[in-house]
């Protein structure tokens, strides 16, 4: 037997009975008052209302396991915070399960069975691990110190935009005190972990399985080596480990102890969060239940436990307000400070024993822990916080169920209200009659189909803009004009078609998107064809994703991917490959919504342009500003427009030629938002079926037909 | 209390539309039904002042039209509306604002309103008749275009404002019951929202008929009317001509043409 073999460390070596008695008590005292806590918080969860949730619950755990493990989504477009998050995470992990293997023997292994294990190679491999684990996490808390106090990150600046100075909201020191009495309490923990470690050295520095094997717990070996050069002795080490020892333990009980009652609790409310996410958050919103008396929310107990669960799963990261269009413009919202307000609110009216009056649970309006109409109207649901949040919290749904509440009020904006019963009047956002839906057809020299007289193999549904407005009414004809010339037997629904409803249900008139909802669906039943194709990212998302909750599957595709088949399928050809400069524009609806990065810069690619990406592209493209019904509100006067942001970002790219869109209100809100930023003349703003029809066909038929 | 309120269900012409064949209106498929502007107004300005008000208000919507007129009437259900009222006879057709007026004022009397709304006009005839003859049948004092009210249900009487030429407000004090003509921007309508008009879709629409308001067949309809719509039609427009070419083309042009219309083309 080697002289390691038996080398392990005595739990509280030397201490008289009565201590640790008193040690444990504290411990059942400190794990007493987390089960206390943790109840009042899940308490305060089913307060909310009622939800059950799709998919296996396994599938849906390990899919979040898999989140925490590989650190994916906290990763994401911060990897400095993400790399750092990681070495506090598998740090505080390590040591975590070093404790509970400690706990395993000590508690319940030996005095049951008489196993011990935690002693010997395995003991000493323990503890060079642990050792790391302590040096990750404190290099990683350190990082974080760094990041709060030096760095000044605008995302981390709590004051907020939907407030104004003097509100008793605005600032809100308080969190920025917790961040800090986070980080300085973990490390401390940490911090005299090692220091007892190497006290511990010191005081056992004659007994040679202790002190030969000390170089096994690095840092306290090192520690140890210099509180002995600086003189301490081993019965000065004695001292200080019994001291070390309960300063320690206090603190890590105390910090134990108040994980549910603050931001800590984190580790599991982040966790949990991200289990039960949906993954189509925003492209499918739910439907208001029949039996549901009012429609959306007006109380804090009318969100789902899981939307309570998500408002303390935040943990303040930022992104979502980095990411926000309406915030980078001055709006008065921030995604981040939408579910802080509210997390304020329910933790202040739910946390209580009893539940206060519903009058005291309103959560519209202006007083702390209220969102107020202006912040919910000045979301764009281009869902840039949902897809960054990297806890799963689903702002784009919540924003939308308080917004139906504001609907069936009448709260909003009277060029808004004109425009939903506009839309329930006429079926369209432009107040033209039904009759002129298929107008743009009659200048073409064919004809296109009507899907409701005759079977088509492609039905074409047109959507709202691309029929009514004038610019876009060139580009449908564009469009219609390249699938008949590539042989492609499609068909309109004419007057049968109405706005899809994507943007009215983000708007949170649900009543009327059921209407336009159920008489498209009827529309497209009523027509035979084979699949379906839209040049509408909006129409595209609706009747993909929420269709069918009414019933209603249909197969359709956005038309970069009929245009990408139809070219090598050889029914389309390039015959004049475009040198250009170009830089694509992912609309919301296809690129964040639906994934479709590719199809779109693969035809650019295909027509020979050069495609110079801006740096917020793909998931993290930045909305025009139109979506969520924001193309029916005008922007308040003076302010600086998501699109007019977007366009110096376009601008800055030298040599810029063609700043490419595939969304009929891309066209619509760039090529204004070109002019009024002044560089009208430096590049042009076209739909990539603009540049199709100029590549495939020679110029002198380029003509449109008026 | 009870705030009665005289609605009407009007015609907006579409895109393109044709006359109908007998020459007295626009051919049915060509016009969009909606509630008339005014009536928006009027029934917001009752619902305020139900909601206003500590007592119980009942906010009744009533309309002479045939079936078709329930969407408005339910429309005005989901607006706050409490209850509505169809009347309606074969031989109401072709009633004009005076008949009309005798028909409303037989219901009002029925109903035993505090106050009388109706809009100041219809959108699509804009006879601005029918509240004003309203009155006249009550005998119950009347005001035109308000455009601002004080009025506590079951008062005596209600303060309101008017607007004269030249940005002068008249401010007028009125004994109760009284018939008010309600102008466009009194107030701001609210919003119906689908659900609310889905919800009001269940809720019934009372009928009266001729014989419900004790009225002869004489009294409405053509012979109850002292006016008939002759025809209905669009005038020949005034025609414009491009005078194209150079500048000294344009002007010789010019000048022949007026050269013909003094006479003397020869």
């Amino acid at each position: 037997m080697s002289r390691t073999d038996a080398v392990t460390r005595i739990l509280f070596e030397a201490f008289p009975t009565a201590e640790v008695r008193l040690f444990y008590a504290l411990g059942y005292a400190a794990i007493g008052i987390f089960c206390w806590g943790a109840y009042v918080q899940i308490r305060k969860y089913r307060r909310g209302a009622p939800l059950t949730l799709e998919g296996s619950l396994w599938s849906r755990a390990s899919d979040m396991v898999g989140k925490v493990v590989s650190h994916r989504t906290v990763n994401r477009r911060d990897h400095a915070a993400g790399g750092a998050h990681r070495l506090i995470f598998y740090g505080f992990a390590l040591l975590f399960l070093g404790t509970a293997t400690i706990t395993l023997q000590y508690d319940i292994l030996e005095p049951l069975f008489g196993i011990r294990f935690w002693q010997g190679r395995f003991y000493l491999v323990f503890s060079l691990v642990l050792d790391l684990a302590g040096i990750a996490l404190l290099g990683g808390l350190l990082y974080m110190m760094y990041r709060r106090g030096w760095m000044k990150l605008p995302k981390l600046d709590y004051a907020r935009t939907d407030r104004a100075l003097g509100d008793p909201d605005f600032l809100r020191p308080e969190y920025r005190r917790e961040d800090w009495a986070f980080l300085w309490t973990l490390v401390i923990i940490g911090g005299t972990g090692f220091l007892l470690e190497a006290a511990r050295l010191v005081w056992l520095h004659a007994r040679p399985d202790v002190w030969d094997t000390r170089w096994w717990s690095p840092v306290g070996a090192a520690v140890a080596e210099a509180l002995e050069a600086l003189g301490l002795t081993a019965q000065g080490g004695g001292v200080l480990r019994v001291s070390l020892w309960w300063f320690h333990g206090l603190v890590a009980l105390t910090f134990i102890a108040l994980i549910p009652f603050t931001k800590v609790k984190h580790i599991f409310t982040s966790a949990a969060s991200l289990m039960v996410r949906d993954p189509l958050a925003a492209q499918r919103l739910t439907r208001v239940p029949a039996a549901q008396e009012a429609p959306g929310v007006a109380k804090i107990t009318d969100f789902t436990w899981k939307q309570l669960l998500n408002l303390d799963a935040c943990t303040k990261c930022g992104r979502c307000h980095e990411a926000c269009p309406a915030q980078a413009v001055g709006a008065p919202l921030s995604p981040r400070d939408v579910i802080l307000s509210l997390r304020e609110f329910a933790n202040a009216a739910l946390e209580s024993a009893s539940l206060p009056p519903a009058a005291e649970l309103g959560v519209h309006g202006k007083s702390p822990g209220q969102v107020a109409m202006e912040t919910l109207w000045s979301c764009r649901t281009c869902m840039a916080c949902v897809e960054i949040c990297p806890v799963a919290v689903e702002h784009v749904p919540i924003i939308v169920q308080m917004r139906r509440k504001l609907v069936e009020d009448g709260a909003m904006d009277p060029l808004l209200t004109k425009t939903l019963q506009t839309i329930h009047k006429t079926g369209n956002s432009f107040g033209e009659s039904k009759r002129k839906r298929g107008s743009w057809a009659k200048g073409l020299p064919f004809k296109v189909k009507d899907a409701r007289k005759e079977a088509v193999d492609v039905l074409w549904f047109v959507g709202d803009y691309a029929s009514f407005d004038p610019r876009n009414q060139k580009v449908t004809q564009t469009f219609a004009t390249l699938l008949h010339q590539a042989g492609v037997d499609f068909g309109i629904l004419y007057d049968g078609e109405s706005n899809a409803g994507n943007d009215v249900r983000r708007v949170g008139e649900e009543g009327l998107y059921e209407v336009l909802a159920e008489s498209n669906i009827a529309a497209l039943a009523g027509a035979t064809f084979k699949s379906i194709v839209t040049t509408d990212p909006h129409s595209y998302n609706t009747i993909l994703n929420e269709y069918p909750d009414f019933g209603a599957k249909f197969p359709i595709e956005h038309y970069t991917t009929l245009l990408k088949k139809l070219f090598a399928a050889g029914q389309l050809t390039v015959a004049r490959p475009l040198s250009r400069r170009t830089t694509f524009h992912d609309p919301c609806h296809l690129g964040r919504f639906n994934k479709g990065y590719e199809a779109p810069r693969e035809l650019l690619k295909l027509l020979g342009c050069e495609l110079i990406d801006m740096k917020r592209c793909r998931d993290n493209s930045f909305c025009c500003g139109a979506g969520g019904g924001r193309i029916w509100i005008p922007d308040p006067v003076g302010s600086d427009k998501p699109a007019q942001n977007r366009m110096r970002e376009a601008a800055a790219i030298p040599g810029l030629q063609v700043y490419v869109v595939s969304c009929p209100k891309d066209l619509t809100m760039f090529e204004d938002a070109l002019k009024t930023t002044g560089n009208e003349g430096k590049f042009v703003v076209k739909e990539l079926i603009e540049l199709v029809r100029e590549a495939v066909v020679a110029p002198e038929t380029l003509a449109v037909p008026a | 209390m009870k705030i009665l309120i005289a609605v009407k269900q009007v015609a907006a012409l579409d895109e393109d539309f044709e006359i109908r064949a007998d020459g007295r209106d626009v051919e049915e498929e060509f016009l969009i039904r909606d509630l008339n502007e005014w009536d928006d107004y009027s029934l917001e300005e009752a619902v305020k002042i139900k909601e206003a008000s500590n007592e119980p208000v009942e906010v009744v919507v009533m309309s002479v039209a045939p079936e078709e007129a329930d969407e408005v009437l339910r429309k005005c259900l989901a607006k706050g509306a409490d209850r509505a009222i169809r009347i309606w006879d074969e031989g109401m057709e072709r009633s004009d604002p005076i008949a009309i007026a005798r028909i409303l004022a037989a219901a009002a009397k029925a109903e035993a309103p505090d106050m009388l709304f109706a809009g100041v006009q219809s959108s699509d005839q804009t006879f601005a008749a029918t509240g004003i003859a309203t009155a006249a049948f009550l005998g119950w004092p009347h005001a035109a275009v308000v455009s601002s009210l004080d009025y506590a249900p079951g008062a005596k009487s209600a303060v309101f404002r008017r607007e004269l030429e030249g940005g002068l407000l008249q401010e007028v004090e009125i004994q109760c019951p009284a018939v008010l003509t309600i102008q466009l921007g009194i107030n701001t309508p609210r919003y119906a929202s689908l659900r609310s008009i889905k919800q009001a879709a269940a809720k019934p629409v009372e009928l009266r008929t001729l014989a419900d308001l004790k009225l002869s067949s004489g009294e409405v309809g053509e012979s109850g009317s002292h006016s008939r719509i002759r025809r209905m039609y669009i005038p020949d427009k005034g025609q414009a001509q491009l005078i194209e070419g150079d500048a000294a083309a344009k002007a010789r042009r010019l000048a022949e043409i007026i050269r013909e219309f003094k006479g003397d083309a020869a």
